[in-house]
């Protein structure tokens, strides 16, 4: 639940309406300018209709600096960004050679894999020289190595679940299995807040999709309880198949699922749970099995566990866990397995050795280690960030924290300011959000050591004082030390 | 001081922002400080600059809820592109909550301006003809309705 302060949301919705109508002014004499200046088009269609690039052209692309930023290392905790300038007021922006090194604060390192491992590199190196970058082919052509059915069987056992099919791609992990999983005549019940790769999915499949609000059990089961009743909508009958998409974190909240109740209402409803567990497989649990552990969910109760392994594994692509019977189904009919390019075998390789480190095969202690840095990092972020009088969101033991801006104008001075202050930061903003909510994204990684986040807390503390962003009153220390000392007795 | 913001459960970008809270009195406000703007720039009377509100009030709203349609975002990939803003607002519900208020709000405009104005001609015909267009465009009934297939194309 957000908390906003009113005279915010008043001068936001002001401030968008302003930003609104400068655009709509001129885009109104561009029109009136082309139409003087006769067009090259001879008879051919536009590519944008009218409206279709508004936002981009006169939002977007005033503040274009700010976003898509170059970067030329590894993004670990410290991480080189490539300077850019503009001459014509933000619509083309140039590279220079100049580079900046900054804190990262914004990329999906939970674990601190982005960067050289002194595990994982040399594995993945010597992959690369036995299989070398691309597999040229199709999993069912020739795209099957070794190292593919060993990641599979990996991640099955690392889930908890019968068997895995692994993708190169994460996106298109969703929006190639959703229309293979469900067809028209099937219901889809979706989070409101669920990423952008399964509404595609979802639009793409043909079933009929129904959105319950965020995160609330009681509306999921009305929802369900609405939708049994009335079957399709035109011949009402039953549906084929009643499919509920949730997320284990959601990546512009920072909030975990409310799994139990969840899978609960599903079971009582017969209805199929799909769990996406982009943000949280690796970065929260005990021994970083994900929501399921943390939240003490049986594994055997969620239908199909999905993942990616962008964020905590430092590799790409993405993976589907479910039982033996639908993982071989899958694997007849799912378009990414059967034209896409396979994952690359080092990318392979990379996730393979990660999960040994984090299970501790590679006979070190380092993966607890770095589960526990995570959370004490997560958790002294927040803490502290919340008593500077941040509203910041996001559950306990997330790594994910985004600070609220709310005015469009504060994105790109907040974004700009820690930029010269050497901390770089993701800003996002209407349409990723809604469009009161904007906010700056953190994603802290086990690889910032405590002297990092202290740094990252000045800095955010001075910008956010010059931006008018402690939209809560800050806890002064005094009754910190009083808290302390009532519990002491 | 402080509100809660609930996340609807409208998927539609374009539409969503509108079931926030703040929204209303937003609208309410910018109403009130154009009649200011309007009067400190023209120096008018207090009825004529009501008439001037209510008339460019009737012009923006009409292009922008009732003729414009589509979405401005690309990724929504023209599925509203056949429906105006008012048709899109959630999920094509009428009668709800924040229909009503934008109905209402045209025509308290209405009878101030015309009562500022002693309901004198030639102000009162435009402002009754202007009330009369954006009350009938929001009738429930005139959902995708497109008299004589005016604006009718995507």
């Amino acid at each position: 639940m957000i908390t906003i302060p009113y005279l915010t949301a008043l001068t936001t919705y002001f401030s968008y309406g302003l930003l609104f109508a400068f655009g709509q002014f001129r885009d109104f004499f561009r029109k009136i300018f082309d139409w003087w200046h006769a067009s090259n088009l001879q008879g051919y269609a536009p590519i944008c209709l009218g409206l279709e690039d508004f936002y981009i052209r006169r939002l977007y692309l005033r503040i274009q600096d700010c976003f898509g930023r170059p970067i030329s290392s590894a993004p670990d905790a410290w991480f080189d960004v490539v300077e850019r300038y503009s001459n014509d007021n933000n619509k083309t922006l140039k590279r220079t050679s100049k580079i900046t090194s900054c804190l990262n604060l914004g990329s999906y390192n939970y674990l601190g894999f982005a960067a050289a491992d002194e595990y994982c590199t040399p594995r993945v190196i010597d992959t690369l020289n036995r299989f070398s970058p691309s597999t040229s082919s199709t999993r069912v052509d020739g795209g099957t190595t070794t190292v593919h059915t060993e990641l599979e069987e990996c991640v099955a056992n690392f889930v908890g679940k019968p068997a895995a099919i692994v993708f190169g791609m994460g996106y298109v992990t969703n929006s190639a299995i959703l229309p293979v999983l469900v067809g028209k005549g099937g219901l889809i019940i979706s989070d409101s807040l669920n990423h952008n790769s399964i509404v595609n999915g979802a639009r793409g499949s043909g079933a009929t999709i129904r959105v319950f609000q965020h995160n609330t059990p009681s509306h999921l089961e009305k929802v369900l309880r609405e939708q049994i009743a009335e079957g399709q909508p035109r011949t009402h009958r039953p549906w084929k198949k009643i499919i509920v998409i949730v997320e284990g974190i959601y990546s512009m909240e920072g909030e975990l699922c409310k799994l139990p109740e969840i899978v609960a209402i599903c079971k009582k409803y017969k209805a199929y749970v799909y769990l996406d567990e982009a943000h949280s497989i690796g970065a929260v649990g005990k021994t970083g099995r994900g929501v399921c552990e943390l939240l003490g969910v049986d594994p055997a109760d969620v239908d199909i566990m999905m993942g990616t392994f962008t964020k905590s594994f430092g590799s790409c692509g993405g993976y589907i866990a479910a039982s033996k019977e639908v993982i071989q189904y899958l694997k007849y009919t799912c378009p990414a397995h059967l034209y896409a390019t396979s994952i690359s075998p080092p990318a392979a390789q990379q996730i393979i050795s990660s999960i040994a480190v984090i299970l501790g095969e590679d006979g070190s202690s380092r993966g607890a280690q770095k589960l526990a840095r995570i959370r004490e990092n997560s958790n002294f972020f927040r803490s502290e960030l919340q008593k500077m009088g941040f509203e910041v969101l996001g559950d306990h033991d997330s790594p994910v924290m985004p600070i609220m801006l709310y005015n469009p104008a504060k994105i790109p001075a907040f974004s700009r300011e820690c930029l010269r202050q050497n901390v770089a930061v993701v800003t996002v903003a209407f349409p990723a959000t809604p469009l009161l909510l904007a906010r700056a994204r953190i994603c802290i990684s086990a690889s910032h050591t405590k002297e990092d986040l202290l740094k990252a807390l000045e800095v955010i503390s001075k910008v956010g004082d010059l931006v008018g962003i402690k939209y809560f009153p800050a806890e002064p220390n005094k009754q910190h030390q009083e808290q302390i000392t009532m519990k002491l007795e | 001081m402080y509100v809660k913001a609930v996340p609807p459960t409208d998927l539609n970008r374009n539409t969503e922002w509108f079931t926030y809270p703040g929204v209303w009195t937003t609208y309410m406000l910018m109403v009130f400080m154009s009649w200011l703007i309007v009067l400190s720039l023209f120096g008018c009377s207090p009825g004529m600059a009501w008439t001037i509100v209510h008339l460019s009030h009737f012009l923006i709203t009409y292009h922008f809820f009732h003729w414009k349609k589509g979405t401005p975002f690309a990724d929504d990939q023209g599925i509203y592109n056949g429906l105006t803003w008012w048709e899109q607002i959630e999920n094509g519900k009428q009668l709800t909550r924040n229909r009503k208020f934008l109905t209402v709000v045209p025509v308290v405009l209405y009878l101030i301006a015309s009562h500022t104005t002693d309901y004198q001609n030639p102000m009162l015909f435009f402002n009754t003809l202007a009330v009369f267009v954006l009350v009938v465009a929001k009738f429930p009934h005139m959902h995708k309705v497109r008299i004589f297939g005016i604006n009718a194309d995507h």
